[in-house]
């Protein structure tokens, strides 16, 4: 609004708004004298009207200038054109100097006092836009504010509750899993046609486990703001925890191990990139259709750890990879049953990794299959801590 | 077989405890079971069992004041500690309190029963007698002499530091244990020793380099993420 102010002002140069206003006041003034002088003769009122007429041009124009100008011209004015002797300027008279002098302070006290005003009120103006802007930006603010902090709250709550469903699951499924085995190792139930069930509710929840422990990670790294208690690991240990877990839960895939020449130690948390590994394993093991091919390998690339598990399934489908690589949600759960629990896991991945300040992402390869792969940083910021 | 190993099963949740219990009757073990820290403590006393298998999660008192008490009141008995996945910095406590092992929730049958028979074994040779301690360790075709500090694998001798071969001696002696990071730091460089965590995995894995080990199928040393090392055992 301040804008729309200056630029009113501007529409006319000021210097030359200013010496119309200037001129047309005294003009008028002239005339108004010299009809009043017609009439009147000497003991005319023109003092008093080229008064106004300094008012009016301090008034309308800008600046202290041309009301002094105007003060100026018509102590002449008066002097030459509207006192004795007619024409002439002169000031040698009885009390000529002190009415000339008289007349220019006052009606330069009458312009500065008029200028300033009008200045103080411009300023007003001013102030009280500035204000209600402000004002207004602040009750925008404190809007957008109350809305981010409720929706803050409302994520907390639900990754609360989310957490300690979580939590609460994990007691159960301990049992339904353990309770399974000893069900599996008796000889009198593994002879029993029913068998496999055991087998497959064994294997459920064991599923439904490794599912929970992914959302008590994304959710304690929403929870935690990415604090992390990260130690320098040794990256050829978790990746072997992370296999050694995988051939546990499925034995009859074969997954071959590739390791650099050097050691590769870097700061992480190390349960958290095992699940990580043991997830993307999974997901090669259960997506890809291929149980034969699938390798892990480990490498470092500049001053970045890279570790890649890739197939040579069926691959990635090019809508869940573009999901995938532009950070976007993932669907959390698939299409199809085969497809189930795909997105917890890759998410927990995606989570993790980010938490790590590490990238994260997938491609199929050309020579088929799917690659999924991530970095991490090998130095973080701060100091390490040792464990 | 004389007659069963009295195992305490401290565990508060019902459905755990029963399933736990009932591997253990059907191998050969006596399980009691107590609900909570109060009850363990009064079976504890009572019953003198050859095990203990301590849920950290108890409703009436923290489990690590607990087996710091028991340790307190009879040192020899050994502890199984069971615990969440995510508390790591718990099971490295309760190993460094006294523990003498620890197991993940959710576990299989048959690694809890592998975790207390080797728990089990490795009192007995403590309580049988000091000369006991040998002179050789055996872990497949892994060879230690302690006293001569010589490492075969096969026929073949294979060269270790003085620090490394401190390491390989304490896990060793340990065998089948878990040795948490700072045990390994103190006894190889002592208490004050300054050396730090990330000295010790170097170590380990050049340790490892040596032996030909395969990370993701080891023979002879387990890494336990977070936590430690330990040495296998050949049973």
């Amino acid at each position: 609004m301040r804008e729309e102010l200056r630029h009113f002002h501007s529409k006319l140069p000021s210097t030359l708004k200013n010496t119309i206003v200037t001129a047309f006041f005294l003009t008028s003034a002239y005339a108004v004298s010299s009809i009043l002088l017609d009439h009147t003769g000497q003991e005319n009122n023109s003092a008093l009207v080229f008064t106004l007429a300094v008012a009016c041009i301090s008034l309308l124009s800008t600046g202290y200038v041309p009301g002094i100008i105007a003060s100026v011209l018509s102590a002449l004015a008066i002097n030459i054109f509207f006192m004795y002797p007619f024409g002439r300027f002169n000031v040698t008279l009885t009390g000529y100097p002190v009415a000339f002098l008289s007349f220019l302070c006052i009606a330069c006290i009458v312009s500065a006092l008029t200028s300033r005003n009008k200045l103080q009120k411009t300023e007003a103006i001013h102030r009280e836009l500035r204000t209600k802007a402000l004002y207004e930006q602040n009750r925008k603010l404190t809007q957008e504010k109350n809305r981010i902090e409720l929706e803050a709250a409302q994520e907390a709550i639900r990754t609360n509750i989310l957490r300690s469903v979580s939590h609460d699951l994990r007691t159960p499924l301990t049992a339904i899993s353990g309770a399974a085995s000893v069900l599996m190792e008796d000889e009198a139930v593994q002879h029993a046609q029913n068998a496999y069930l055991i087998q497959d509710i064994k294997e459920n929840a064991d599923w439904l486990t490794a599912m929970v422990e992914n959302l008590l990670s994304v959710t304690r790294i929403r929870q935690e703001d990415m604090r992390l208690h990260k130690v320098p690991e040794v990256l050829e240990e978790v990746a072997g925890d992370a296999l050694m877990k995988t051939r546990k839960r499925f034995p009859n895939c074969s997954i071959t191990l590739n390791l650099p020449e050097e050691l590769i130690i870097l700061p992480m948390e190390p349960i958290l990139i095992t699940q990580v590994i043991v997830n993307l394993l999974e997901n090669a093991i259960r997506h890809s259709g291929d149980l034969e091919h699938i390798e892990l390998s480990l490498y470092q690339e500049e001053n970045h750890a890279v570790v890649t598990v890739s197939d040579r399934g069926r691959g990635i489908p090019p809508q869940t990879l573009e999901d995938i690589n532009q950070g976007k949600e993932l669907p959390l759960s698939g299409d199809s049953d085969a497809s189930r629990g795909m997105g917890i896991g890759l998410s927990a991945c995606r989570s993790i990794i980010s938490a790590h300040s590490g990238s994260f992402s997938a491609e199929n390869r050309p020579d088929g299959g799917a690659l999924f792969r991530f970095e991490l940083p090998m130095e973080t910021e701060g100091s390490y801590h040792d464990g | 077989m004389t007659d069963k190993r009295t195992i305490l099963v401290v565990e508060d949740e019902i459905a755990i405890s029963n399933f736990i219990c009932r591997a253990l009757t059907v191998n050969e073990y006596q399980p009691i079971t107590a609900s909570t820290a109060r009850e363990a403590g009064v079976l504890f006393c009572s019953e003198h069992p050859d095990l203990i298998l301590l849920d950290l999660g108890l409703p009436d008192r923290d489990g690590i004041d607990l087996l710091v008490e028991l340790k307190d009141l009879s040192p020899n008995t050994p502890i199984i500690v069971v615990s969440a996945r995510d508390q790591e910095g718990e099971k490295v406590r309760a190993l460094d309190l006294g523990a003498d092992d620890y197991i993940t929730k959710p576990f299989g049958v048959s690694e809890l029963l592998a975790r207390i028979r080797a728990t089990l074994r490795h009192t007995d040779r403590l309580l049988l007698a000091e000369d006991s301690a040998k002179d050789q360790y055996r872990v497949g075709d892994l060879l230690v002499d302690i006293r001569r500090h010589q490492v075969f694998i096969g026929d073949n001798e294979i060269h270790f530091t003085q620090n490394e071969f401190k390491i390989i001696e304490l896990l060793c002696l340990h065998a089948g244990r878990v040795l948490t990071y700072d045990a390994i730091i103190n006894h190889v460089w002592g208490p004050y020793g300054g050396s730090s965590n990330q000295i010790l995995r170097v170590h380990m894995a050049n340790i490892r380099r040596k032996l030909n080990e395969n990370p993701s199928q080891p023979k002879y040393i387990l890494t336990v993420l977070g936590i430690g090392y330990r040495m296998l055992e050949d049973n």
